[in-house]
């Protein structure tokens, strides 16, 4: 069954049209790249699939479920701004991760943790925005979950922890479930996606598997962006 | 071993290519285990199933085989490996023959040129490096 | 779930509460020493020390007190309106058991809060002539009410306990929820969400206090006013009875109250939630 699937998802704010008729599918075992400039609707479609936001027109579903409590449960969200509660430490964090996911794997975060030499007494508010920012990405990857919904994970760090974000999401790869990694730095996450989507201005402008690209276009996703987003 | 990647070709292609470079020089020695798709995934830095693509392509070419549970090997037949060293060299050749060629060099200016750049070559570093 | 997110409740907000009560009770016991003889030394030190530490207690229960509601207040759009509701709304938990997990948490904490005043009272009193007064007071209370103490007063007596304590749990969740409310309907504006959030309370409030007069305007001296006497016509209610009536009213009309402002909740929470 597919792991997320869009029909006719429109969300508007006001008098802005966020997201305009968009249909998408993701099956399992896929890693894909959502891409676009800033505004262009990325971060509604991911709140979207968290049941943060309610469309206003046509559906979403998560593994057949109606984004809710349910679907929660099989979706591992990172979004773009740190949000875990500051005041906890590290161990504090593990226990609530534990005590509200069932899939949540205490073990593999811990290892994590550890080879990123994080104390597990230390508290979050005492760690550096990109220190905060890798312990949120362990918790996120170390749930077995369906969906993974990663909003810009490397967009405000440096080179050598978007390399290690990103070695995380291949080491975490799980045939069973899809990855959605939404960026506008594409160079750095082109060789980890299968497919791409392209979204601008809440409309869907292409859908197709990298190795596509490059070999009906001769061109890397990077440049194929360049050329379809050219201001 | 060192992963490199252009901009133009299709990843699971360049991963192929040096995937072949690694068998031949013997950073996967021949009958060696190699590591899972996940592990050489990460090392590369790149996507799982582009991986996989790359290493069911190289068994189909018979560089690499499958044992059901025990994982993937490098082949022991040195003759393919032979073959395979010889088809890559053959690819580098010719890219550096049409290059020359864009330059507007012909036959034996070629071959004159390369005779003088590897004796410079030698005395600068004693031993050629392969 | 439920449990789970009440002993995550409890966790954070222990940790301003716990220290707090602990200031209070340490101001107490300050204030207990004062009480118990610097005031009237030759030392003018201790004097102005003495007045100092009963200050101290004083500022230390109001603070307590003002604390309780501002931490209730501010743990609702901390924890579910900013950053860490991009982490809790997507737990798999529904917006039911986040709310009443912080309307149990709340109202304990505000009971915890009264207790903590009044053992703070009893140590400053403690060992000053008064406490030995108290104490023969509550004697003399005992001994008058084992007199009338029958079953039907036992019985009677707790249910009316019971019930007085749930008007009071019950009135705690409204008074959370009416903040609750105002801040979940003015968060889910894209600007100046607080601003917005504090209007609407001011309006719930207003539209609360019209309706209410309403209410009473037409209960006094209305066709509705003539119904309930000819429907009491021929009750007879003893004093018992007719204070449980009373009581289970009041329930009632707080219930229905709080429900109103509980769906309110709910449905910007589930259907308005506009985290930035």
């Amino acid at each position: 069954m597919a792991i997320l699937t869009c029909k006719g998802l429109s969300k508007r704010f006001g008098g802005t049209q966020a997201l305009d008729q968009v249909d998408i599918t993701i099956e399992p075992g896929r890693i894909v790249g959502l891409l676009g400039p800033n505004g262009s609707g990325k971060t509604t479609l991911i709140k979207l699939a968290n049941g943060l936001l309610t469309p206003s027109e046509g559906e979403i579903r998560i593994c057949g479920l109606v984004p809710g409590k349910e679907s929660h449960a099989c979706v591992s969200y990172l979004p773009e701004r740190t949000a875990i509660p500051t005041w906890m430490s590290v161990t504090q964090l593990l226990d609530f991760y534990q005590d509200f996911y069932a899939d949540f794997r205490r073990d593999a975060a811990e290892e994590m943790l550890a080879h990123l030499n994080i104390p597990p007494k230390q508290r979050i508010k005492q760690m550096s925005k990109g220190t905060r920012e890798k312990v949120q990405l362990i918790m996120v990857m170390s749930r077995s979950a369906k969906l993974y919904l990663l909003d810009e994970p490397i967009g405000g760090v440096d080179p050598a922890t978007r390399d290690y974000i990103l070695s995380t999401i291949i080491g975490n790869y799980n045939p069973d479930a899809a990855v959605v990694i939404s960026t506008h730095l594409i160079a750095d996450v082109e060789k980890v996606l299968d497919d791409v989507v392209f979204i601008n201005q809440g409309r869907i402008m292409l859908q197709a598997s990298v190795d596509q690209i490059r070999e009906e276009k001769g061109m890397s996703v990077d440049a194929l962006f360049r050329e379809v987003f050219k201001c | 071993m060192k992963w490199q990647f252009s901009n133009d070709a299709p990843i699971y292609a360049q991963l192929i290519a040096q995937i072949k470079v690694g068998i031949v020089s013997g950073a996967f020695p021949p009958g060696e285990r190699l590591p899972s798709v996940r592990d050489l995934a990460t090392e590369a830095g790149v996507n799982p199933n582009t991986m996989q693509r790359a290493l069911t392509e190289l068994e189909r070419d018979g560089l690499v085989y499958s044992q059901r549970t025990a994982g993937r090997f490098v082949t022991e037949d040195q003759t393919m490996i032979d073959a395979a060293k010889r088809g890559l060299a053959e690819g580098h050749i010719q890219m550096f023959l049409a290059a020359m060629r864009r330059l507007g060099y012909g036959k034996e200016d070629i071959l004159n040129l390369l005779r003088q750049e590897n004796e410079k070559e030698e005395t600068t570093h004693g031993d050629f490096d392969m | 779930m439920l449990r789970k997110l009440i002993k995550h409740e409890f966790r954070a907000t222990g940790r301003v509460m716990l220290p707090l009560f602990l200031v209070l009770l340490v101001t107490s016991v300050g204030a207990n020493f004062s009480a118990r003889g610097m005031l009237d030394t030759r030392y003018k030190v201790l004097d102005v020390l003495g007045s100092l530490l009963v200050m101290a207690f004083a500022i230390a229960i109001f603070g307590v007190c003002v604390m309780s509601v501002v931490l209730m207040v501010q743990r609702f759009y901390k924890n579910l309106l900013q950053d860490e509701g991009y982490v809790m709304m997507t737990l798999p938990v529904s917006v039911h058991q986040h709310i009443w997990s912080k309307l149990i948490v709340s109202a304990v904490w505000f009971a915890l809060t009264i207790v903590v005043v009044c053992l703070a009272a009893c140590i400053v009193a403690f060992d000053v002539g008064f406490v030995q007064e108290l104490i023969q007071g509550f004697r003399e209370l005992f001994r008058e009410l084992s007199q009338y103490l029958n079953a039907y007063y036992a019985i009677n007596g707790t249910v009316i306990i019971l019930e007085f304590l749930a008007i009071c749990f019950v009135g705690c969740c409204v008074m959370c929820l009416q903040f609750y409310a105002a801040l979940a309907m003015g968060h889910s504006s894209p600007n100046h969400k607080m601003a917005w959030s504090v209007l609407w309370f001011f309006a719930l409030q207003f539209a609360t206090q019209l309706l209410a007069g309403s209410l009473l305007a037409l209960l006094d001296e209305s066709w509705l006013h003539h119904l309930l006497l000819a429907w009491t016509e021929g009750w007879h209610l003893s004093g018992t009875a007719a204070t449980q009536l009373m009581m289970l009213i009041v329930i009632l009309g707080e219930v229905l109250y709080g429900a109103v402002y509980y769906f309110l909740t709910t449905w910007f929470l589930k259907k308005r939630l506009n985290l930035e």
